[in-house]
């Protein structure tokens, strides 16, 4: 950032910074890698997602940081949340669409698709990117799937993933010790695990899950 | 005008339909093709302005072909008669109407299915229908000779009686007729 605008004159920030890196999309990483921990991991049968949600301050509720965004997908995100917030209504949207245009639920690899293609907008023209990822979980007539989607428009389908504070640490935990026929319960003390290690203190945590079995997403308990 | 007929049966479909498209009282064509085949497991028979018809399947066969390309697996038939029923409601609502009632038949993972979708946006799910001006003589076959466990082969010939017995009677049906099969085995092969 500093070389953007101490070259204002002969660089705008907006696009190419050295080495082709897209110097906006590297901040709004950088935010990502500031905000709460959070965890998807999948198996053949279920999918879960587990956020951080210890508040900063006495008196400050925790925060919602999982989300239903149709009957069979939930989402997370770290990151700013005014972002996560935005990203938040266009996946419910975009689910709301599907069903009016074809009378059937979206399938989650083109939701994480079209997210991915909202975000990418915000890197071709003047404005800052969503300074927010987003972890997508859900169930459809392909089997259970999961999702991550970046400030840069890139999505991934996978099996484990960790965004946050943190995150490559709790990612090797998940790494290690992930197997694919894990029950819930023990994919809830694997993601804790995970929090854990990355943060250093005990988990304060939010969790939703979907099975194949009920095509539900529901928060935990 | 037309006959169209459409059977659902415990192996897939089967479509008929007459082969005249009239002008008025005068016959334009005698070898109209009133059965469109979207693709392997999709076909759509036709009854009206057959302009009309042209355009909502030609628009329904791009629409199945981007969602089967960009998510990897292909709209049901519930899913494309919704699409084109879509269309047909916009249609009705700007006072523009697509003078159209068309019989979508396909096979998918759920099974066989026949959807009847008209001019004001609507879309039922039968087990058997018929539309055009050749219609209520074609029900009265169908009512007659339809059964549950009809099989592929047997709903052809039904098919054929169906819009035989209207082309007798409508002045707005006749030339021959066509029928269409779509098998549930078409979907293995496609995998």
């Amino acid at each position: 950032m500093a070389e953007a605008s101490g070259n204002f004159g002969t660089r705008y920030p907006y696009f190419y910074g050295p080495e082709g890196r897209l110097v906006l999309v590297d901040s709004a990483l950088e935010a990502v890698n500031r905000g709460s921990t959070t965890i998807g991991i999948k198996t053949p049968t279920f999918a879960l997602l587990a956020s951080h949600i210890k508040p900063v301050r006495a008196l400050i509720d925790p925060t919602d940081k999982i989300f239903p965004i149709d009957g069979h997908i939930g989402a997370t995100g770290s990151g700013y949340i005014g972002d996560i917030l935005q990203l938040i209504e266009e996946l419910r949207l975009e689910a709301q669409k599907h069903r009016l245009n074809f009378e059937s639920p979206i399938d989650i690899g083109s939701l994480a698709k079209h997210l991915g293609s909202f975000l990418h907008n915000y890197t071709i023209y003047a404005v800052r990117p969503q300074a927010a990822s987003v972890i997508v979980a859900g169930v459809d007539q392909s089997g259970v799937q999961l999702y991550q989607v970046d400030p840069s428009g890139t999505f991934m389908r996978g099996s484990g993933f960790a965004i946050g504070q943190s995150a490559d640490i709790a990612l090797d935990v998940l790494q290690r010790d992930y197997s694919a026929d894990m029950s819930v319960k023990q994919a809830v003390e694997l993601s804790n695990k995970a929090i854990e290690k990355a943060l250093g203190e005990q988990p304060v945590v939010e969790v939703g899950r979907v099975t194949a079995q009920d095509k539900q997403f529901q928060k935990l308990p | 005008m037309t006959t169209i007929v459409g059977i659902k049966t415990k192996e897939g479909v089967v479509l008929g339909s007459d082969k005249r498209a009239s002008k008025g009282f005068f016959i334009g064509s005698k070898i109209t093709q009133k059965i469109a085949k979207i693709d392997d497991t999709l076909a759509v028979a036709i009854a009206g302005q057959l302009s009309d018809a042209e355009y909502l399947i030609k628009v329904a066969k791009a629409e199945r072909k981007l969602m089967e390309l960009r998510r990897g697996f292909p709209l049901t038939v519930k899913e494309s008669s919704r699409l084109i029923a879509n269309l047909t409601y916009s249609g009705m609502k700007n006072y523009q109407p697509y003078f159209v009632e068309l019989l979508v038949a396909g096979v998918d993972q759920e099974g066989g299915h026949i959807f009847a979708a008209d001019m004001s946006g609507a879309i039922t799910s039968e087990d058997f229908a018929s539309s055009g001006s050749g219609s209520p003589i074609a029900y009265g076959v169908l009512e007659s000779m339809y059964h549950k466990e009809v099989t592929n082969e047997e709903a052809k010939q039904v098919a054929t009686k169906a819009v035989s017995a209207a082309m007798e009677r409508d002045p707005g049906s006749g030339n021959g007729i066509d029928v269409l099969v779509i098998s549930n085995l078409v979907l293995e092969v496609a995998r």
